[in-house]
C-alpha cells in the first residue's frame, strides 16, 4: 500500500489536473465551434427554431441517465488511476469498458495488475490507455468527412436505400450490444434475467412511446420517451434482480 | 432558406474545425502521460509500452474501424467528429443524435438531420462533461451519496438503454429488427460457446459478432424492404 499512496499522489497533483485539464479543454471547445455552427445553420437548412429546441431538450434529458453511470463507474477508475486521468479519459476519447481494460493491460505488460500498481506500472497504463484510443481518432480525422462515399456505395447511389442502412446499421449494433444481456453465466440464453427483462422493457415501452408521440403528435413525449423507456426498463431490472 | 449554405459553408467549416480538433486531441491526449514519463521520471521501457498496445489493439482493432462505419448514417460528418473525441459512443453519443432527430422529426441522412444530430450530440457533450467535473472533484463523496438501492439499480441502466435505441428503430421496421435479433443472438451464442475461436484475433474475437450483426442488417434490410427500393413514392408510406 506504500508505493500505492506514492503514485496516488503524484496521480492527484495539479500538474496532472492541468495535463488533464487541457485535453479536456478540447473536447469542450469542439463542441462549442460545432454547437454554434448548428445552430447558425439550422435556419439555412429549413429547421425551425421549436425543432432545434426539441433537439435540445430531449438531448439532454436524455444525457443525464448515462451520465450517472458513466460517473459511478469513473468512481471506480478514479480509485486506481487517480482523479485527474480519469475524468480526462471519461469526458474524452474513452468509454468505461475501454478504459479500465487499458489501464489492465499496461499494467500487466509490467507485470502486475490494477490492484497493485507502482508509479512505473500506472505510467504504462497510461500509455496503453492513450495509445490504445487512437485508432478510433485517427480513422475520424482521415476519414469522417470521406464517410459517404461508404454510404454510396452500400446504397449503390439509390437514395431510398439510405433510410435502410441507417435502420440497419442501427438495429445490429444494438442488438449486438444488447445481445449479452440474454446469457446466464453458463453461456446459455435466457429471457428471465434482471438484465435481459431490463432489456425488453426498455425496448417494449420505447416502442409503445415513440409509437404514441408519433401519431398523436406529442410534444414533451417526444423529448421524454428515450429518458422514461430507459429508467422504466432499468427498474424493472432491479425489481427483478 | 439557401441551398448551397449547408455544402459551401457549414459543411467546409465543419471539416476544417474538425481536423483542427481531432489533430489537437490526438496530440494532447498524451499530456498526463508525458508529466509522469518526463516531469516525475516515471518512464516505461518502450517494449512494455508496446505489450500492453498490442493487447489492446488485438481487442479494439476491428472497433476503430466498425464503429465510425456503422454509427455515421446516424451521426453525419460533424456528428463523427463529436462522437470520436468525445468518447462513450455506444452509452451516450448515439443514443442522443438518434433522440434528438426523433424529437426534431427530421429524417437520418440528410442535411437537417446531420444539423439536428449535430445539436444532440454538443448537447451531450456539454452534459456530460458538468456531471463528471462534478464527479471528478467531488469524488467519492458523491458516489458515498448515493443510497445503495440507486448504486445497484444503476446496473440495469446500460441494458435498459440498449434496449430503448433498438425499440426507436423497431417500432417503424419491426420485421428487419427481428432479423438483427436473431442476428446477433445467434452470433453472440457462438461466439460464447467457443465456436468462433478459430478466428484470427484475441478470443473471443467480439468484433465478429458487431460486424456480422451490423453488415448483416443492412443485407438483410436490402431484401425485405426490395418492394420499398422499386415502388413509387404514394406507396412508402407502410415501412416510415
Amino acid at each position: 500500500m506504500e508505493t500505492g499512496k506514492k503514485y496516488l499522489e503524484m496521480a492527484n497533483s495539479p500538474l496532472m489536473w492541468i495535463a488533464a485539464g487541457i485535453a479536456v479543454f478540447v473536447v469542450l471547445m469542439q463542441s462549442v465551434i460545432f454547437f454554434r455552427k448548428s445552430l447558425k445553420a439550422a435556419p439555412e437548412v429549413g429547421l425551425t427554431k421549436k425543432q432545434v429546441k426539441m433537439a435540445i431538450q430531449s438531448s439532454a434529458i436524455s444525457s443525464i441517465g448515462p451520465s450517472i453511470v458513466i460517473l459511478v463507474t469513473m468512481i471506480s477508475l478514479l480509485v486506481t488511476m487517480g482523479a485527474p486521468v480519469s475524468w480526462m479519459r471519461l469526458s474524452f476519447i474513452g468509454s468505461v469498458n475501454y478504459e479500465a481494460m487499458a489501464a489492465g493491460f499496461g499494467a500487466q505488460a509490467m507485470g502486475t495488475d490494477l490492484q497493485h500498481l507502482t508509479p512505473i506500472a500506472f505510467s504504462c497504463g497510461l500509455w496503453t490507455m492513450i495509445l490504445g484510443s487512437l485508432g478510433w481518432l485517427i480513422f475520424t480525422l482521415l476519414f469522417a468527412d470521406k464517410m459517404n462515399k461508404v454510404n454510396h456505395l452500400l446504397s449503390k447511389g439509390n437514395e431510398r436505400m439510405v433510410p435502410i442502412i441507417s435502420a440497419g446499421a442501427m438495429l445490429g449494433a444494438f442488438a449486438n450490444l444488447a445481445a449479452g444481456n440474454f446469457f446466464t453465466e453458463t453461456n446459455s440464453l435466457t429471457i428471465g434475467s434482471a438484465p435481459s427483462l431490463a432489456c425488453v422493457f426498455g425496448c417494449g415501452i420505447m416502442m409503445v412511446l415513440t409509437k404514441v408521440a408519433k401519431t398523436k403528435n406529442i410534444q414533451w413525449l417526444k423529448e421524454w420517451s428515450f429518458a422514461i423507456a430507459m429508467f422504466s426498463g432499468m427498474f424493472v431490472g432491479y425489481l427483478a434482480r | 432558406m439557401n441551398n448551397d449554405y449547408y455544402s459551401k459553408s457549414y459543411m467546409p467549416g465543419i471539416i476544417k474545425w474538425g481536423k483542427i480538433t481531432m489533430l489537437l486531441g490526438i496530440t494532447l491526449c498524451f499530456l498526463p502521460a508525458l508529466v509522469i514519463s518526463f516531469v516525475y521520471g516515471y518512464m516505461p521501457p518502450a517494449a512494455a509500452i508496446l505489450t500492453g498496445l498490442l493487447s489492446q489493439v488485438s481487442v479494439s482493432g476491428a472497433f476503430y474501424i466498425v464503429e465510425p462505419i456503422s454509427y455515421f448514417p446516424i451521426l453525419g460528418i460533424p456528428g463523427t467528429y463529436l462522437t470520436f473525441l468525445s468518447g462513450n459512443t455506444s452509452n451516450m453519443r448515439v443514443p442522443c443524435s438518434s433522440v434528438a432527430q426523433e424529437a426534431a422529426d427530421v429524417e437520418f441522412g440528410t442535411e437537417q438531420g446531420s444539423i439536428i444530430s449535430t445539436i444532440g450530440i454538443a448537447v451531450s457533450v456539454m452534459v456530460g462533461l458538468v456531471i463528471l467535473t462534478v464527479g471528478a472533484v467531488g469524488g467519492n463523496a458523491i458516489v458515498g451519496m448515493m443510497p445503495a438501492g440507486m448504486k445497484e439499480a444503476l446496473n440495469y441502466l446500460l441494458p435498459a438503454l440498449f434496449g430503448a435505441v433498438f425499440g426507436q428503430f423497431a417500432i417503424s421496421r419491426p420485421k428487419l429488427a427481428a432479423v438483427a435479433a436473431v442476428i446477433a443472438i445467434g452470433m453472440t451464442w457462438l461466439l460464447r460457446n467457443g465456436f468462433l475461436d478459430f478466428m484470427p484475433g484475441k478470443n473471443p474475437p467480439s468484433y465478429l459478432v458487431i460486424l456480422i450483426a451490423v453488415f448483416g442488417s443492412i443485407f438483410a434490410g436490402r431484401l425485405i424492404y426490395k418492394k420499398e427500393l422499386q415502388v413509387p413514392e404514394e406507396e412508402k408510406t407502410e415501412a416510415k
